[in-house]
């Protein structure tokens, strides 16, 4: 593999010249991109070192950056580095690392290496030289050879020297393009097309730096609304977002497990024989963070034993026989109006009905209304960032009543004075109804945000709406925030209007593979494989299933699961065959994290099983978003690196 | 790292005539790629009957992926008489080796991206131009800052700090006396002029 060192050392005259005369200098070093990562250690650094010592330099410091041209991370870090005593910053980088360092640190800098001139490498996967980005494409009219690049003289028109043998004139070791333009050609017969074509002049007018960098600074800005990183995945939301939601037969048989929430798994309190009833109680918590689960259908117990799990192998699970009837069971009556209702009475309600984050992650509720310090706003979030998926996009649609009430009980539960709706912008009709339904609502508003993944990541949402930043390690209430699914608080409502607890929510089934996708209210309990039948299976193809969306979903081996607490979707996708190459410093998972980690040091430190360093790189913030793997040039499995990682830094004494 | 465009309609219809398989890279779509746009058109091919096969993936720059990934469309690539590709010029390269006997055509064009290296650029310009200048300039680059790169001899006046060629602009030269006034570093003005030298890396090396 080509090593594209970005930059070399001034010559040593050269840089003695610079040092003239000056003194007490700190040095920074950014450690090479676009390179097989093997490394960090760059010879640059030390051999300057050598030289500044040579000439009985003073040097207050020396430090190494990952990226340094990243001013974000550049900002937050280069200024405390720089020791009290230093009058001049050395930069051994490229010519943007050597600008941000001069930005950032206003000082006065001595830019110690030359950027090498490297036209041609624009690819992000480390190729030979391709394409010298001209603005405009000569591939179409010259086989897929490119002339600009290939030719030594970047000849699209007139003459050169001539060509000898098929070597170029200006060097007899390079083929000359244009006899590999005709070579191709006449192989697909197309050489009449060459000669019958009108000479293009080549325009040079076109590349401009500045009209290109206003581009770049605009849609960057755009993408650090907020919070820093964040991809853009093709949404692929069109074949459901616009079908409303049917609700999905009960199921001959349900399959409940007992986990379908973090925490400990809730413990049966019925048995194999029991009749039970829709509402009733079938497990109860065990534990402060835990929940209990009920029976989605009336009819008779007829198993208590692991069933298969779409999130955790298997799982003990309570099996009902439906008895056709859908009986309700006596426990589930009406509570009082939310006005009467105390703060202490909703978390009681909403602990009783079993309700726990319906986003994924499937944290008890009650927990969270019970935060150790005061709240300001309780955040909802209508964000629906994962690709695909429409679920919370119809239920804010066709629930937005539900939706207000739960908020006003989530608000006078933690005593906030502020809830605050966050949608995305592509789902204006949603923006646009619960705006309407909440103009009148003292403290409640919603909030339009770009549409960015993960938008909805709790820690991305608060930092978006509130400009806080939740630290390391911290929860919401840290920052004085709550923050529920859309799908959540319709389930408080439920709860609170009808005494129902969680026993069915909205789930999207779709994917390229779904003949007709659809939004579906499903009881808990279902057979995700009896859903999918429902939707026309899954045709013929290297599919690849998951449970929840492209990003975050867990890819299954079978449909014979429940759906879940928190199912939010089954998507039936395209394989992906590639297979993960060597690391190249492509940086572009440092530019898409949004936990602001270095994704690319996991890998190597995993594999190496250097624990330590997992943590001190702060492994345990990663939310495992999938960002990182979804970016990378490499193909890397980066985020079961860093499950590895993480698990491997819990067993650490 | 790469900003790509559409080529004209017309001129992508041209290449549809008969039947074609497309080819879609979203590798570098963070920065850009006009997605809605090739969607739209691509549309409008397949309901004209013309596609044989549609196929997004990333970075199809990386030949070995490249061609893991195309195997099962091979037979769709077959049924074809033409690939169109929507990415940079490097992706169209890529295909183009790898599918040597097939038409393959480019549909965008590609435009520099400045200050391709490290992460994705902020806001610094960097021409690689092989020869930094900013130890005289207080760090900004006179090649990017400046409408005309110049580095020595004149320009037709910058005008109340704005550029002769965009008033919108401002002068690269007069930001970077103001960031040498700054810290002090006036005198590296007095140096003398460093011509540039315009040979390329293979010439360098």
């Amino acid at each position: 593999m080509e090593n594209y060192t970005k930059y070399k050392l001034k010559a040593y005259g050269e840089l003695a010249d610079l040092l003239e005369g000056k003194d007490n200098l700190f040095i920074i070093a950014c450690n090479k991109c676009f390179k097989e990562f093997e490394t960090l250690q760059e010879p640059d650094c030390d051999a300057f070192l050598k030289l500044a010592e040579g000439l009985d330099k003073n040097i207050t410091g020396i430090a190494k950056a990952d990226f340094l041209c990243n001013k974000t991370k550049a900002q937050k870090g280069l200024p405390a580095m720089i020791p009290e005593g230093t009058e001049h910053v050395v930069v051994i980088s490229c010519g943007l690392g050597i600008q941000t360092v001069a930005d950032v640190s206003g000082r006065s800098i001595i830019a110690a290496c030359d950027s090498i001139n490297y036209t041609g490498h624009h690819g992000m996967a480390l190729t030979k030289k391709a394409c010298d980005a001209c603005a405009q494409c000569y591939l179409n009219i010259t086989g897929g050879i490119c002339p600009i690049v290939d030719c030594s003289k970047s000849l699209v028109n007139g003459q050169c020297g001539g060509a000898k043998n098929g070597k170029c004139e200006v060097s007899p070791d390079k083929d000359c393009a244009w006899q590999k333009i005709q070579e191709r050609l006449e192989k697909q017969g197309r050489l009449g097309e060459l000669t019958a074509q009108s000479v293009q002049i080549r325009d040079y007018s076109k590349v401009n730096f500045k009209v290109i960098n206003d581009y770049v600074k605009a849609i960057r800005g755009k993408a650090m609304e907020g919070w820093y990183g964040g991809v853009h995945p093709v949404e692929g939301k069109e074949p459901t977002e616009a079908k409303p939601l049917v609700k999905f037969p009960t199921p001959e048989t349900a399959v409940i497990p007992l986990s379908m929430h973090l925490g400990a798994p809730a413990n049966p309190v019925v048995s194999v024989g029991d009749h039970v009833e829709v509402g009733q109680m079938i497990g109860e918590a065990a534990g402060f963070i835990s929940a209990p689960v009920h029976a989605s259908i009336s009819g008779t117990v007829i198993a208590i034993e692991d069933r298969p799990h779409a999130t955790r192998g298997t799982c003990l699970s309570v099996v009902i026989a439906s008895d056709g009837k859908n009986t309700i069971h006596e426990s589930v009556k009406p509570n009082k109006p939310l006005e009467e209702l105390t703060a202490d009475e909703i978390i009681e309600i909403v602990k009783n009905a079993g309700i726990v984050g319906m986003g994924g992650a499937g944290f008890p509720t009650y927990v969270k209304l019970k935060p150790n310090k005061p709240i300001e706003a309780v955040l909802i979030n209508a964000c629906e960032c994962e690709p695909m998926l429409t679920a919370d996009h119809r239920v804010l649609l066709e629930y937005a009543d539900d939706i207000i009430f739960g908020l006003l009980a989530e608000m006078k539960a933690v005593n906030a004075p502020k809830g605050i709706i966050v949608i995305e912008e592509n789902k204006p009709d949603a923006i646009a109804l619960l705006r309407e339904k909440t103009a009148d609502i003292e403290g409640v508003e919603v909030l339009e945000v770009t549409t960015q993944y993960p938008q909805g990541g709790e820690k991305m949402l608060i930092k978006r709406a509130m400009g806080r930043s939740v630290p390391s390690g911290g929860l919401p209430a840290d920052v004085g925030a709550c923050v529920s699914n859309v799908s959540t608080v319709k389930a408080i409502a439920d709860a609170i209007k009808t005494g129902m607890p969680l026993i069915e929510r909205v789930t999207t089934v779709t994917g390229k593979y779904i003949p007709n996708p659809g939004n579906f209210v499903v009881k808990i309990g279902t057979s995700a494989a009896d859903l999918v039948a429902a939707c026309g299976g899954i045709s013929e193809g290297d599919v690849l299933v998951k449970a929840g969306g492209p990003m975050m979903g867990f890819p299954q081996t079978t449909l014979d699961t429940p759906i879940m607490k928190g199912s939010n979707g089954i998507i039936a996708i395209d394989t992906d065959v590639s297979e993960p190459q060597e690391c190249i410093k492509c940086g572009r998972c440092v530019d898409v994290c949004p936990m602001e980690l270095k994704p690319l040091h996991y890998f190597k430190l995993v594999g190496a099983q250097d624990w330590q360093g997992c943590k001190d790189m702060n492994i345990m913030d990663c939310m495992e978003c999938r960002c990182c793997e979804y970016i990378c040039s490499s193909k890397l499995p980066l985020v079961t690196m860093i499950k590895m990682g993480k698990n491997g830094v819990r067993g650490m004494k | 790292m790469l900003i790509t465009e559409l080529k004209a309609r017309e001129t992508i219809l041209s290449y549809a005539t008969g039947k074609v398989f497309i080819i879609n890279c979203h590798g570098c779509k963070e920065i850009y790629f006009p997605e809605h746009e090739a969607d739209a058109l691509q549309k409008e091919l397949a309901d004209a009957g013309k596609v044989t096969g549609i196929f997004t993936t990333d970075y199809i720059c990386n030949p070995e992926n490249l061609k893991l990934r195309l195997e099962k469309y091979m037979s769709a690539i077959e049924a074809a008489d033409a690939v169109l590709v929507f990415s940079c010029g490097v992706g169209v390269q890529t295909v183009s080796e790898y599918l040597d006997s097939k038409r393959v055509y480019a549909c965008c064009d590609t435009y520099a991206l400045p200050g391709f290296q490290g992460v994705t650029p902020l806001e610094h310009d960097c021409d690689q131009c092989g020869q930094c200048y900013l130890n005289l300039t207080g760090g900004i680059c006179p090649l990017t800052a400046c409408s005309k790169s110049l580095i020595n001899g004149q320009c037709g006046g910058a005008k109340n700090g704005k550029c002769e060629v965009d008033p919108n602009m401002e002068c690269g030269w007069e930001r970077i006396q103001r960031r040498l006034a700054q810290i002090g570093r006036l005198d590296a003005l007095k140096c003398p002029i460093q011509v540039r030298n315009y040979a390329t890396d293979d010439e360098v090396k």
